[in-house]
């Protein structure tokens, strides 16, 4: 039906950015009135972060406080001043296998579903369904089969090995997300392409992955996400030392008998920082155009 | 626009390798332990992830292994988390040196093999107090030391009892206790806290009153068992203990004591400098007609895993004897406010601290929790025990009706 | 996700002549193969990857459940092999039901309203309004913590006694709701946090498959005089079926895996209340003080099998949608 209109909509949208046309501009009140309410739901949303911050200005002894106070009055900066003594390095750890897991999860997913998406290997549609159960395992079994594959080889407490571990939280989603979007690029573009001589692998480099930029600033988001906030594999995969990631270096708190809420809280806090500037920044881009190759019927 | 996209993948994947070069580098100087030879690196596995290299204790445990002739790459853990990481380790064959492990766990470790017994590795046991030691006898053989141990007691904040007219020493059986929990529930101040919780801290808070009542572990639904689980409720019934015991740990427990509002707090040794600063005192947990209550001992265990190579054994005893003995283990057990395991070290403490006394005397009274060679059975009653209990407290079962589930439970998973 | 390929093979290896000669087949046959092996070279990364990081694990966990282990057999490798007996044994366990249950629960309630949620967010902020760019960004930050920190913070906001939420119900008459700790909230407080949790990820998809639908679309609905209202359920949601399925169906394998957030909140209590088939087998293996291995094994590969089952009710459903 509205084929060509979509496809040419679809490469001028992503040649633009990604930003979308909107339905026509809405007088100035009400679009002010959208920005009231949009705080609003924010607000409502981020409380428990805001919790969070309050909890880690608290002092030990109002922790338990009922009714609690609502804002940190007696505070205590205890915990901040104990976490930025402390748990700066690990802030790079993160850094380093956060960014180390983005450039895996792009390496590995993105030609394979350029594959899955354009080539047509036979078995693909298998392959597909593979990568669905791959994501079923729960993360338990997976880092006990880990630890086990790691102590044999060697590379238990090491960033690459947690690199890989955290990989595998993002590739399956990585293939799902770039097979959808490049299932949508228009066939033509690639034929251009292969007219002018170029071999597959050319094709990959120089036409498609420059048209999805999108979906690899979505993939990269959710990987480096997901590789920052893991607790799990960390935990099973790197006990201690002096390379760890900054959940782990939660911990320094969790004593076996105590637990110091306030640097806990002002951890997570510090470690989370870095991370929302660098979703402030990348939204921008975040575009998964799950839907070009479904609206394509 | 592809350039650009190009370039910045690549500038990234440059500083990654750059920058995971360097840390990468100092993560893997570290070896693989076990294997190496006698005069090498020594690994060691301790559940206090809270202090580093630079702590008293890190450069203990580096002290001791200096002074066997060896290097010691230490790793501090959760503590929830140890068991399976050395049962994971064991099955590998990469067993640490030397594990630290918390008491009531030594009996599993042992029967899954990866322990060594005092016989193997030459570990002298010397003159440490029976009741401590309980916890790693297993069958008469005996898998480890400890470093020392804690106990419950009950702490009491001297003004809200003031303010509601109880005199602390009044409270000596489970009848006044109750009485001054009214008191002060009648002066408008909260009553008793402590952690009723579905994990291992949940029966370590109840068995005071179980054992204080005379219940036995192997019948938890026995009418005394089902006395002490009724006290707990009618408590909560009453408002003398807040809901959140259902799911507080010990530390969130002792926070709400510290917030000032609660009489009673019974918590462990290890709250005893928090507690001085706040003025709190100390009393023995009450039994139910009168004395104090056995109290379960807590506190962790050196154990000696099996190694490949039984020549490190020598050196592992070293280590091992140069941090459970002596000043180095009164030293520590300060630091993390225990009690010493042997008497003669207890006295040491008392002379350095005479505050020590309630808790020495405390510990002398205190059981292993798998001690009267329960063993491995423990963990299984345990988990029973903890779930009767949050039935009972939140109210989805009678005391009567979950411990006999519990019991059952226990017959059925044993016969296994 | 389609299972459907043939469409998409690349025209190149058409030959544009319709020449039936032997040596035009042999030709023809021999681009072909060569297309498949460029194909395969693509795929071989990730297909080596999910060997040796998903197959290995699998593999253990079903040798685990199919086995009886004990501590020491788990250390020495040497198990009986009991065939089903495990799965016999899980499936009569009096925890068996009740976990289903709770687990069903909490798995639709959590996606459904997700998905609801995630779904009027992104078509809220699809209109753009002033700062929508920045507070859509803000929207995302729970995500970012680990969730060790997120079911802790709601642990303490649920507090039945020092947490903020009784004491904003308290302020407003209603009185106090023991969230953890009564057997009839605990499933509904998880709920809400593992909710809270949710809405990101549903945010972002549902917003990038919103950016999807061609803005013509709407304005000659507009013009035809329809409303918001209509212009939603006539255009948007149809048009978002896709998307909508692979969200949920995502949504589903993610839920269903959760644990984290009912360990830390509630630890699957009390008496069980919040036990979920994924907490239940976290339970067996590290919740107590002698870890039953197989029986935890055996719940997870239960909980696996649940998801392949929906997951090819999914693919059945995709491929008859795309017929």
């Amino acid at each position: 039906m509205a084929t060509t209109t979509v496809t040419r909509a679809v490469t001028t949208r992503t040649a633009r950015g990604g930003r979308p046309r909107t339905t026509g501009t809405p007088p100035a009140a009400k679009r002010w009135w959208r920005t009231v309410l949009g705080v609003v739901f924010t607000a409502v949303m981020l409380f428990p972060v805001y919790w969070m911050v309050n909890v880690s200005l608290t002092r030990d002894q109002d922790m338990r406080k009922s009714p609690p106070n609502l804002i940190p009055i007696d505070g205590t900066l205890h915990g901040y001043s104990t976490v930025l003594g402390q748990q700066l390095p690990f802030l790079g750890t993160s850094l380093v296998v956060g960014l180390g897991t983005v450039v895996l999860t792009l390496a590995l997913s993105a030609p394979a579903a350029y594959s899955l998406a354009k080539l047509g290997p036979r078995g693909g549609g298998a392959m597909s369904f593979v990568l669905l159960i791959a994501q079923m395992i729960p993360a338990i079994i997976m880092a006990m089969g880990f630890y086990t594959i790691y102590v044999q080889l060697g590379i238990l407490d090491t960033i690459w090995g947690l690199v890989l571990a955290d990989s595998t939280i993002a590739v399956p989603f990585g293939v799902l997300i770039f097979t959808a979007f490049m299932r949508g690029i228009p066939d033509e573009l690639l034929n251009a392409a292969r007219i002018d001589g170029a071999s597959t692998w050319r094709t990959f480099t120089a036409v498609v992955m420059p048209v999805s930029r999108n979906s690899v600033v979505t993939v990269s988001l959710f990987s480096f996400l997901w590789a920052w906030s893991d607790f799990l594999f960390a935990n099973t995969l790197d006990g201690g030392g002096a390379a760890k990631p900054i959940t782990l270096g939660i911990y320094a708190y969790i004593g076996n008998n105590n637990q110091e809420w306030n640097s806990i809280m002002a951890t997570a806090v510090v470690a989370s920082i870095p991370a929302a500037v660098l979703l402030v920044l990348a939204q921008r881009y975040v575009a998964a155009g799950v839907t070009a190759g479904a609206v394509k019927d | 626009m592809r350039t650009k996209t190009v370039v910045r993948i690549g500038a990234l994947v440059a500083a990654a390798s750059v920058v995971a070069g360097l840390t990468g580098c100092s993560a893997q100087s570290s070896g693989s332990g076990s294997s190496d030879a006698a005069s090498g690196t020594y690994t060691f596995w301790d559940p206090y992830p809270q202090y580093d290299a630079s702590s008293a204790w890190g450069k203990l445990v580096a002290q001791c292994g200096t002074e066997a002739g060896v290097t010691v790459k230490r790793t501090g853990y959760d503590t929830s988390d140890l068991t399976n990481k050395a049962l994971l380790a064991g099955q590998q064959g990469k067993s640490p040196d030397v594990l630290l492990v918390d008491n009531p766990v030594v009996s599993t470790l042992a029967q899954s093999g990866i322990l060594t017994d005092t016989a193997t590795s030459g570990l002298e046991t010397g003159d440490i107090a029976e009741n401590i030691l309980g916890a790693g006898v297993i069958d008469g053989k005996t898998y480890g030391v400890p470093i020392g141990a804690n106990t419950l007691a009950l702490y009491y904040n001297p003004k809200v009892l003031e303010a509601a007219g109880v005199d602390p020493s009044s409270v000596q059986d489970w009848d006044s206790l109750t009485a001054a929990l009214a008191k002060v529930k009648a002066a408008g101040k909260k009553g008793i806290t402590f952690s009723g919780i579905n994990t291992e801290e949940g029966s370590f808070q109840f068995l005071p009153w179980f054992w204080g009542a005379d219940a036995d572990l192997t019948k938890l639904d026995s009418a005394k068992a089902e006395e002490a689980l009724d006290l707990w409720k009618g408590w909560i019934d009453e408002g003398y203990a807040p809901n959140s015991v259902i799911q507080n740990t010990q530390t969130t427990s002792w926070q709400e004591f510290q917030s000032g509002d609660f009489a009673f707090g019974e918590n462990g040794t290890w709250q005893k400098d928090a507690a001085k600063e706040m003025g709190a005192g100390v009393i023995t947990i009450p039994a139910k007609d009168g004395g104090a209550a056995p109290v379960p001992t807590g506190g962790e265990f050196f154990t000696i895993p099996v190694q490949k190579d039984d020549a490190r054994y020598a050196t592992t005893k070293k280590i091992v004897e140069c941090l459970s003995s002596g000043d180095n283990v009164v030293k520590t057990d300060n630091t993390l406010n225990y009690i010493a395991a042997s008497k003669d070290l207890q006295q040491q403490q008392l002379s350095g601290n005479a505050d020590l006394k309630t808790w020495v005397e405390a510990v002398g009274a205190a059981r292993a929790r798998t001690g009267d060679n329960l063993g491995v059975k423990y963990p299984v009653i345990s988990e029973q025990l903890w779930t009767a209990v949050q039935k009972a407290e939140s109210g989805s079962a009678s005391p009567s009706d979950a411990l006999q589930a519990a019991q059952q439970a226990v017959d059925d998973k044993l016969q296994k | 996700m389609t299972t459907d390929t043939t469409s998409l093979r690349p025209s190149a290896a058409r030959p544009r002549a319709e020449d039936t000669s032997s040596s035009a087949r042999s030709r023809r046959a021999h681009a072909q193969r060569r297309a498949q092996l460029t194909a395969w070279a693509f795929l071989a990364p990730v297909a080596l990857y999910l060997v040796l990081f998903y197959a290995y694990p699998l593999w253990k966990n079903i040798e685990l459940s199919l086995k009886h282990y004990t501590v020491a057999s788990f250390v020495s490798g040497n198990a009986p092999f009991v065939g089903l007996q495990n799965f016999v044994d899980v499936f009569s366990s009096s925890t068996f039901a009740p976990a289903i249950w709770h687990t069903a629960v909490f798995v639709l309630v959590s996606i459904l309203v997700q998905f609801a949620l995630g779904l009027a967010l992104a078509v809220f902020f699809h209109n753009h309004f002033p700062l929508s760019g920045l507070l859509r960004a803000l929207f995302l930050v729970p995500w970012l913590l680990p969730l060790l920190v997120s079911a802790s913070t709601w642990s303490w906001m649920m507090n039945s006694d020092s947490g903020i939420v009784n004491a904003f119900l308290e302020s407003v008459g209603i009185g106090q709701i023991n969230w953890l700790t009564s057997p009839d909230w605990s499933l509904f407080a998880v709920l809400v946090a593992n909710i809270w949790i949710g809405i990101p990820f549903n945010l972002v998809i549902m917003y990038s498959g919103l950016q999807g639908i061609p803005g013509e679309l709407y304005e000659a609905a507009s013009l035809d005089g329809a409303n918001g209202w209509q212009r939603f359920w006539r255009i948007t949601f149809p048009l978002l079926r896709p998307v909508t399925a692979i969200t949920l169906l995502l949504g589903f394998v993610y839920t269903l895996k959760v644990f984290d957030i009912i360990w830390i909140m509630t630890k699957g209590g009390p008496s069980g209340s919040s036990t979920t088939l994924a907490i239940w087998s976290y339970q067996l293996g590290f919740g107590s003080l002698l870890p039953d291995f197989s029986s935890a094994a055996t719940v997870g590969n239960v909980l696996i099998v649940i998801a392949l089952v929906v997951g090819l009710i999914y693919a059945r459903v995709q491929r008859r949608l795309e017929v």
